[in-house]
């Protein structure tokens, strides 16, 4: 389904702002949350705009409850986000569990601030990279995605509730407090194109709710349609009933990760910039992806051959394409605003082909164009 | 043209972070590329302010100072702490009751606070008068973009002494004289 969006033309708007834009476009229709700087501005745009477009936005009492509040709405037919940050993703964790086992579409936004704790409210940080990951308990599935600029913002919102729907599971936007407050130049789309979770088309009495289709993803029955209906994130059969059956159980764990596993190219994005005749690569996400470009750049000047390598979904983790990355050149430095959370997966997927170094800066500061430069000048300079 | 970044830099209630706003929008409605980031936390609310605003022809990168080139100073506490950090050969542009024991080399000084004060009656046009003085000192916008802009950005009731601290701020530099 194609939407079309009435906003066109060239634009100063800021990061969160983009998010909730994004979001509409998608046809977001309920907002459950709890305001937590760097997020805020979220939840003011959509507690103003969500009444325009006949949605719902709810302010709850907690994070937990905001995250419970969205997989209700989600389960009752609407499209449904959250939005939030470190302490408030914490909180969350448990419920995206929940999603990801009782295969709830929905949204959650982390706009990242320094931690660990309260720690920096208004100061970016990439420190819960490996949360968004593993935060929750179980082999769960995660599909998240790291916009670098305000346009990918509004891009990756659309992108997040469409894979949301496509494969009946929670996604997360992550992003940080820079992103989320800067005020850029954006063109937007004249139109997004929008996917709807399946729903059933079999009669009522022969309709299961956790019955897979090949692709692994079960039809979804909006509560009260008047089809069987039950939810649990105990292990469940097709009929969506709890058992200890060790077969079913397991079945059904492996289909929540094929579901996904079985269409990377529909998840994964990756931005590669001047690889083709590239000594030294750039492993950067988010802000520090922008530095990167800029580093990439002036090096090339010097006559550095530098390119970058820039992830939009972090998880599943691009192994292929940084393995491809690690085959053409001799180093790949991964710069990250944390103590070095993605730096094992890249050397995980570069299997010794490619020396692997970090450049990671905690406590609140972005790593900047000039100091990436300096990185890729003194590799250089180790190689000639 | 190449990248240029802009710090504006003064007190809480000089306007700084609208002016940064109105700089990008601006920059946008003269056909280029703008980002706007602004200081967070306690220095919001009361003391210092600040605004940067990067500018490019084509695509911004960064959207973050990464060595500013244009300074607009407009308290004493703003110019104590950016001026020391900027670049030589930049421009800066300093408020005339910003003192210091030697005046930093190539400073432009402009009553751009008592230029606000009489325009408005108070100070939180300053940062619009700045921009003014930026604008005809520089011509990094288009004079009629700055106009649209703030009348995009400012509410109703100031609009019109705001406009007029606009004016009057273009017209304490000469139109060009620096690039």
């Amino acid at each position: 389904m194609t939407i079309q969006i009435t906003m066109p033309g060239e634009k100063l708007i800021q990061g969160n702002e983009a998010c909730v834009m994004g979001a509409i476009a998608s046809g977001c229709n309920f907002y459950g949350g709890y305001p937590i700087t760097p997020s805020s501005e979220i939840a003011e745009h959509m507690v103003r705009r969500m009444p325009k477009v006949g949605g719902v936005s709810i302010q709850m009492e907690d994070e937990i409850s905001a995250l419970a509040s969205i997989i209700g709405a989600s389960l009752a037919g609407s499209k449904a986000m959250t939005a939030t940050s470190g302490p408030g993703f914490s909180l969350m964790q448990e419920h995206i569990g929940f999603a990801a086992m009782a295969e709830v579409p929905c949204v959650i936004v982390n706009v990242m601030r320094g931690g660990p704790s309260t720690g920096m409210p208004t100061s970016p940080s990439q420190g819960d990279v490996m949360q968004a990951r593993w935060g929750t308990h179980g082999d769960h599935p995660a599909i998240v995605l790291a916009p670098a600029s305000v346009g990918e913002v509004f891009d990756l919102t659309v992108k997040a509730f469409n894979l949301a729907e496509r494969f009946r599971t929670p996604v997360i936007l992550l992003y940080d407090e820079i992103i989320g407050h800067t005020r850029e130049s954006v063109s937007l789309p004249e139109s997004v194109t929008v996917i709807d979770r399946v729903t059933p088309d079999d009669a009522l009495e022969e309709f299961w709710p956790k019955e897979a289709d090949p692709d692994g993803v079960p039809a979804m029955s909006p509560f009260g349609d008047g089809r069987r209906f039950h939810v649990t994130g105990l292990a469940h059969d097709h009929r969506g009933f709890p058992t200890n059956d060790t077969a079913v159980a397991e079945a059904l764990i492996n289909r929540l990760h094929r579901k996904i596993d079985a269409h990377l190219d529909e998840v994964i994005e990756v931005e590669e910039y001047l690889l083709d005749d590239a000594d030294v690569a750039i492993f950067a996400y988010g802000i520090v992806g922008r530095s990167a470009k800029l580093a990439v750049e002036r090096a090339r000047l010097n006559g550095i051959k530098a390119g970058l390598i820039r992830p939009l979904t972090l998880w599943p983790f691009p192994t292929a394409q940084v393995a491809e990355v690690a085959r053409k050149v001799d180093t790949i430095v991964v710069a990250e605003m944390n103590l070095g959370q993605l730096v094992g997966e890249v050397e995980r997927a570069a299997k010794g082909q490619a020396e692997v170094v970090s450049h990671l800066r905690t406590g609140g500061e972005p790593v900047t164009p000039t100091a990436l430069e300096e990185v890729l000048a003194k590799i250089d300079g180790g190689n000639a | 043209m190449t990248r240029r970044e802009i710090r504006i830099a003064g007190a809480g209630g000089q306007g700084v972070v609208t002016a940064g706003r109105i700089l990008a929008e601006a920059a946008i409605l003269s056909g280029k590329k703008a980002t706007h980031s602004q200081l967070y936390g306690p220095q919001a609310r009361g003391g210092s302010s600040r605004s940067d605003v990067i500018i490019a022809p084509d695509t911004v990168g960064f959207p973050l100072a990464d060595n500013i080139d244009t300074l607009l100073a407009l308290s004493q506490k703003a110019f104590d702490k950016y001026v020391p950090e900027l670049a030589v050969g930049s421009l800066l542009i300093v408020d005339t009751q910003c003192k210091s024991d030697t005046p930093p080399e190539g400073a432009l000084y402009f009553p751009i606070v008592d230029t606000a004060r009489l325009a408005t009656g108070g100070e939180l046009a300053t940062g619009l008068v700045a921009l003014a003085v930026l604008q005809a000192h520089t011509g990094l916008i288009d004079a009629d973009a700055l106009r649209k802009a703030v009348s995009g950005r400012i509410p109703q009731q100031h609009l019109k002494s705001s406009l007029e601290a606009l004016e009057a701020g273009m017209e304490l530099a000469p139109q060009g004289a620096l690039t």
